[in-house]
């Protein structure tokens, strides 16, 4: 499913991923996001739902952090231990 | 040296700014740099311009809200935007720890003569565990964040270069980023607002 904002759009699945991350943060924890203000993290992901200002920046962080993983090095992944 | 820092705090952002510049000032005293602090009330225009038009400052730190063109003082007034004071910056390296100034105040501060630049692209954005509210030195979350912008800061006053004062910072932003990737860590949620920090935070020279 994807959901149109503008003249962008940004799939379901991209949703409920930066959403699934946004879970990861305890619930006693706010986010100060700059001149917008402080937010739980049960506001974030009701933004990133809107894809209002707030939800976009999210979505953008989150994404660009795991492009980031993409880059790393092939050889460090090979060199992991194995988890079992 | 004499370095010249604001500290509005009148919101939980500035709160936690207020003390973690504070830490920049007990850094200047100790090592025998004359500091102009200029906390709550004091972070306005008026003194700002005041200040900057008749000390010979070296460096300015400027803690607040920001937008493109625009940083705040206390309550949220501007004290500095573009067009408007930039030219008192002749001269002297400036780290604005605000959203967004390094879009377009910051190059316009450049122009007008300063000798260095460093400020963010993008929202700054940190976490805030609401337990450690009455004491941001303490808390855990926010520590990782602002810690290595503070790095800029603590750079500058050591008499680090523009680029320098960067490149320390982005060390400490990689190192912190490896500790929170080990297998062993735990709040990993920190990774994604560590890297946004680190590659919105420019340097202009």
């Amino acid at each position: 499913m994807e959901e149109k904002h503008g003249t962008q759009i940004i799939s379901g699945d991209i949703i409920n991923l930066v959403i699934a991350r946004l879970e990861t943060i305890p619930p006693n924890v706010e986010m100060s996001v700059g001149n917008e203000g402080s937010f739980s993290i049960g506001e974030l992901i009701e933004r990133v739902k809107k894809q209002d200002d707030i939800g976009k920046k999210m979505i953008e962080m989150q994404l660009a952090y795991l492009r980031s993983l993409g880059k790393l090095p092939t050889q460090d992944l090979q060199n992991a231990p194995a988890d079992n | 040296m004499l370095l010249l820092i604001t500290r509005p705090r009148h919101d939980r952002a500035t709160h936690y700014l207020f003390y973690w510049a504070g830490l920049l000032i007990d850094e200047a005293k100790k090592r025998g740099v004359r500091v102009i602090d200029l906390g709550r009330d004091k972070a306005s225009r008026k003194k700002l311009h005041s200040y900057l038009d008749k000390q010979p400052i070296d460096i300015v730190i400027l803690n607040g809200h920001g937008n493109q063109e625009a940083v705040a003082g206390q309550d949220n007034k501007i004290i500095l935007s573009a067009g408007n004071g930039t030219n008192l910056l002749n001269g002297k390296v400036i780290f604005v720890r605000a959203c967004d100034a390094g879009a377009v105040l910051g190059k316009e501060i450049m122009k007008n003569g300063a000798r260095g630049f460093i400020g963010y692209l993008q929202p700054f954005m940190f976490l805030i565990d609401k337990d450690s509210l009455n004491k941001p030195l303490e808390d855990k979350l926010a520590a990782p964040i602002l810690g290595c912008s503070n790095q800029v800061g603590l750079s500058l006053i050591k008499g680090r270069s523009v680029v320098e004062a960067q490149k320390d910072s982005w060390d400490k932003y990689t190192e912190t980023i490896d500790k929170y990737s080990s297998s062993e860590a735990i709040n990993s949620f920190l990774l994604p607002i560590l890297l946004w920090n680190m590659t919105n935070q420019v340097c202009y020279q």
